[in-house]
């Protein structure tokens, strides 16, 4: 079994020479990069944005628009998705030769269905975003009154001992 | 699991219940006369159980379709799509940062004027405690 040595390190490390003293004599490490970057050979971007249907050039059986019912087109696909599957069965018992438009049909709808589910995680994620804020805010009320209590019951105490100083 | 990566799976498990049962019921269906020109296929060598199985498989298959896709409906039913629209959402999260930045500041106020009352009273038992001590005659 052959062993191989580990590689050197990267050879910028003599900038870092005088890092304990001064911390300004090394180099600022890099930006972040913007835009469309390559990594190991793939082209990847940095804008993290589903890509619609069309790009993937997949048809849109659902009607486009501002704002799209998700639940109605959920179900409609779902009841389109079972007529093709009916379908595929008839076709393989009479025209068994004519299997793959069908199969193609049911692969699109499955591609939609997906697609839907994709486009509702930004709204999934705006109202996890909301629900965090809400739960923040009763956190913070709790401990407003748990401060006041807490105030309240150490005036009552010094006023008592107080009182019974002075009696 | 959130209800998206449910009906996600829902999704993948119709898809999976959908070519099992094609791909069962092809690879197990006896062989079937095609026309009249040819002769009728060689009886199959099949048990009379593994026939009455293999009648009900379809209907097994089929039924189990049918749950999963009745699943996928109730699973959309019980999507929490509350708002209509994104700028609902926006305008949700503003008003709320903006009740957070108020509640924070009261509770800054707060925490300040207790620690303040702390160090009042810290001191006053210092002095106390001084006190205390100096009044103790040495003997």
């Amino acid at each position: 079994m052959a062993t191989a040595t580990y590689p050197p390190p990267p050879p910028y490390y003599r900038l870092y020479k005088d890092y304990l003293q001064n911390s300004s004599s090394a180099p600022e490490p890099p930006p972040p990069i913007e835009g469309t970057y390559i990594c190991f050979g793939g082209n990847y971007t940095t804008d993290d944005v589903l890509p619609s249907l069309e790009e993937q050039g997949v048809r849109q059986l659902y009607p486009k628009g501002p704002n799209v019912d998700f639940k109605k087109e959920l179900r409609s696909l779902n009841r389109e998705l079972q007529l093709h599957i009916l379908e595929l069965a008839d076709v393989l018992v009479e025209r068994p030769s004519q299997y793959a438009r069908r199969v193609e049909d049911i692969s699109l709808i499955f591609k939609n269905l997906h697609h839907l589910l994709n486009s509702l995680r930004p709204h999934q994620a705006t109202a996890t975003l909301i629900h965090i804020l809400e739960l923040q805010i009763q956190r913070r009320k709790q401990a407003v009154e748990d401060i006041k209590r807490r105030r309240e019951e150490a005036q009552r105490l010094l006023k008592e001992s107080l009182g019974t100083l002075d009696g | 699991m959130d209800i998206i990566s449910q009906l996600q799976e829902q999704v993948n498990q119709i898809a999976g219940i959908a070519f099992n049962t094609f791909g069962t019921l092809q690879r197990d269906a006896p062989p079937v006369r095609l026309s009249a020109n040819y002769p009728e296929p060689p009886a199959a060598n099949t048990t009379p159980e593994d026939a009455a199985n293999f009648a009900e498989q379809p209907k097994q298959m089929s039924a189990a379709l049918v749950k999963a896709a009745k699943q996928f409906d109730a699973l959309v039913a019980a999507l929490p799509l509350a708002e209509g629209g994104e700028e609902a959402q926006l305008k949700r999260i503003a008003e709320l940062q903006a009740e957070n930045d108020a509640v924070g500041q009261e509770l800054q106020r707060q925490l300040e004027a207790a620690e303040k009352e702390l160090k009042q009273v810290q001191e006053l038992f210092s002095q106390a405690a001084d006190n205390c001590l100096n009044l103790k005659k040495p003997d």
